[in-house]
């Protein structure tokens, strides 16, 4: 008999999290702006507001750094809020929050404070999203102290990993590929955890490492179904881009020799540059330079004929994949 | 007549910051021991003694950087402030960030020194307070520099829409730093301000520590039943923005104006309203022992306390709020995820 498989999609993984830390624990909160209304933020919080009333769901004015400090102080006094910005761009307006209060709070405490908070950042990457839209602030995040920043690439590991990002004690920025909403995957029904320190191997090979990131690991996974050699090629997903173990890096680059970092984002001062300086340092030799598929150091064109060019496609890591091997 | 307890905890606690603050200026550079930036609050010590008597534990204050009196008038530690001027581990935050930063949760004391991020979260803590039902309020202090950064007003439109149990309390000291308020704004008043946002506001102009309590009482208990409140008091800083030497010769403010607000000291004021009191100086002495004792024992509890040795591992805890079991995801990738063509927006 063939057992029905329970699937989601990425927006319905993220909504059965939201809807579970909010039963869990009473002290979990959302807020941003139209969280409670319209599109339901990409149907990620559809029925909250009915199940769990206003006090724990509510909309804001459009005021980022006073929703952003004000999380941070519910966070210190306890609660566990998830704050939402529809588009990542406007997180710009929070940097004061997350560079000088946030990121710091256990830090300037001697570790005696927490910070337990999760802010949504979507990603709107494609359909003519432009300059102010489109573009993600990943690397940013990253390079300051004390922040995670997680960024999901299937509906079953946005599950797991937002659960992680509730209950975990530390500021969580969860980035979100607008591009992943609508894929589907088998996804558990029990709240379950992933441990965002640790990163993914997707496919077990020993010719190539792609490493890549979010809406990145699609691609690649699309690139690697279109060559002969699938079994040749090893797939890491880096789940959190800031203070990751290296371990499985290291130990598969040492295997392969070879790199291939896919990644949706700005090329200059990537995560993927950052990843082949500590290989570098750490004196791991490749067999070929390696590769980084990454956006242009541009900002994003809205015309559609240079947009389509503007993204990594799978076609061009089929070809670097090909050029390597 | 004599003094009553609420004149002896506000005078006790004017006095206390004053003379705390005279005795850092006098070592600061004779010992060179406290390598921090230091913004000191002779002048203003005012608004901190007044409201003092009526703060429990549980309430919170979130300060702009010259804090010194909120912090000790919130029954913050001497001794771990004086080692946290020292950079010493036994600090309120175990010598990482200094005077500026001066945050202490066992007193739920915070502050920093990047203008009005703390005011702004201030609101956090009070909107924490009302979704769990407690009594508590929060105090968030800024300077009237603080006041032109947008994220204020963004702070007080959600103190009034979410009903927060806040007080905002603005010192006015007229200098940004070195510049005028006239050179920032168009007046000496926020209150005006402050007032279309539809939160109850006041500004007091007074060198009465005791007339300025009995007000801030008032507002306190109406701000402990959800309604936020702005008040304003005009003060000035006696010394100089930062540092234990004076910064006249940046010639930014006159000595003729100085002087005058000398003139109208809170702490001369006061030996004046209570000098009439038969046990003034029988107590005024007392005071005066108990604070030069503490301040002392202050003193040596930070030169005795160690320097950290680590920090790094400070930054993230990397711990959990429950007891987590990680799933291993194996889930298979392949059909299952199909990709999909993003939909306009």
């Amino acid at each position: 008999m063939k057992k029905k498989v329970r699937i989601l999609t990425f927006s319905q993984a993220i909504q059965e999290a939201l809807a579970q830390s909010m039963k869990i624990d009473k002290n979990v909160f959302i807020f941003g702006q139209g969280v409670d209304k319209t599109a339901l933020v990409f149907k990620t919080t559809q029925g909250l507001k009915e199940k769990f009333g206003k006090k724990r769901i509510f909309d804001t004015p459009n005021a980022e750094q006073g929703e952003t400090a004000l999380a941070a102080g519910a966070a210190n006094s306890g609660l566990r809020p998830i704050l939402i910005h529809h588009r990542v761009d406007f997180m710009a307006y929070t940097f004061d929050q997350l560079v000088n209060w946030i990121s710091l709070w256990s830090f300037k405490s001697a570790g005696k404070n927490r910070m337990p908070l999760v802010i949504r950042g979507i990603i709107g990457k494609g359909w003519g999203q432009g300059p102010q839209h489109a573009k993600t602030l990943h690397s940013m995040f990253a390079y300051i102290p004390g922040l995670r920043v997680v960024i999901p690439s299937s509906p079953s590991e946005a599950k797991g990993l937002l659960l992680s990002s509730i209950f975990l004690n530390d500021p969580v920025i969860f980035l979100e590929y607008r591009a992943l909403y609508n894929t589907k995957e088998y996804v558990p029904l029990k709240p379950y955890f992933i441990d965002i320190n640790s990163p993914r191997i997707r496919y077990v090979g020993n010719k190539i490492t792609i490493i890549a990131i979010g809406s990145g690991v699609l691609t690649s996974i699309k690139a690697i179904e279109k060559i002969k050699s699938k079994s040749e090629i090893e797939l890491i997903d880096l789940r959190e881009i800031a203070n990751f173990n290296y371990d499985k890096i290291f130990k598969s680059v040492k295997k392969t020799g070879k790199l291939i970092i896919v990644e949706d984002g700005w090329e200059k001062f990537s995560i993927a540059s950052e990843i082949i300086s500590v290989l570098s340092q750490k004196g791991i030799k490749l067999k070929k330079p390696p590769v980084k598929i990454c956006w242009p150091n541009s900002h994003v064109p809205m015309s559609n004929p240079l947009e389509s060019k503007y993204y990594p496609h799978e076609n061009q890591i089929v070809k670097s994949i090909k050029k390597m091997i | 007549m004599k003094l009553t307890n609420l004149e002896k905890k506000i005078y006790f606690n004017l006095k206390l910051v004053r003379k705390v603050q005279l005795d850092i200026i006098n070592r600061y550079h004779q010992g060179d021991k406290m390598k921090c930036p230091m913004h000191f609050c002779t002048g203003q010590e005012m608004m901190p003694a007044a409201i003092s008597p009526y703060l429990n534990r549980a309430d919170t204050i979130y300060s702009h950087h010259r804090s010194h009196g909120y912090f000790l008038c919130k029954n913050g530690s001497l001794k771990k402030m004086f080692a946290e001027f020292y950079g010493k581990i036994t600090g309120t935050n175990g010598g990482l960030a200094g005077s500026q930063e001066l945050s202490d949760s066992v007193v739920n004391f915070y502050s920093g020194t990047i203008l009005s991020g703390a005011l702004a979260m201030g609101n956090g803590s009070a909107f924490a307070s009302k979704y769990k039902s407690k009594k508590n309020i929060t105090i968030s202090v800024i300077g009237d520099g603080g006041m032109e950064e947008g994220i204020v007003y963004e702070a007080i439109n959600l103190a009034y829409l979410y009903k927060l149990p806040i007080l905002f309390i603005c010192e006015n000291n007229i200098y940004s730093t070195h510049t005028h308020i006239l050179d920032r704004t168009n007046s000496y008043n926020f209150v005006n301000k402050i007032m279309p946002h539809g939160i109850k506001c006041l500004k007091f102009n007074t060198n009465n520590v005791f007339q300025l309590s009995k007000k801030m009482k008032k507002v306190i208990e109406t701000v402990r039943t959800g309604k936020p409140h702005f008040v304003e008091i005009q003060t000035y800083r006696f010394g100089s923005h930062v540092g234990p030497e004076d910064d006249d010769h940046y010639n930014y403010r006159s000595l003729k104006e100085r002087e005058m607000w000398k003139k109208k000291d809170p702490i001369l004021k006061v030996k004046k309203i209570l000098s009439t009191r038969k046990d003034f100086y029988e107590f005024d002495k007392k005071f005066e022992k108990n604070i030069s004792n503490k301040i002392k024992k202050a003193y040596e509890f930070a030169e005795a306390s160690k320097f950290p040795t680590s920090y790094k591992q400070l930054n993230l805890s990397n711990s959990y709020s429950k007891k987590i079991k990680f799933y291993n995801n194996n889930i298979p990738f392949g059909g299952l995820q199909e990709g999909h063509k993003p939909k306009p927006y």
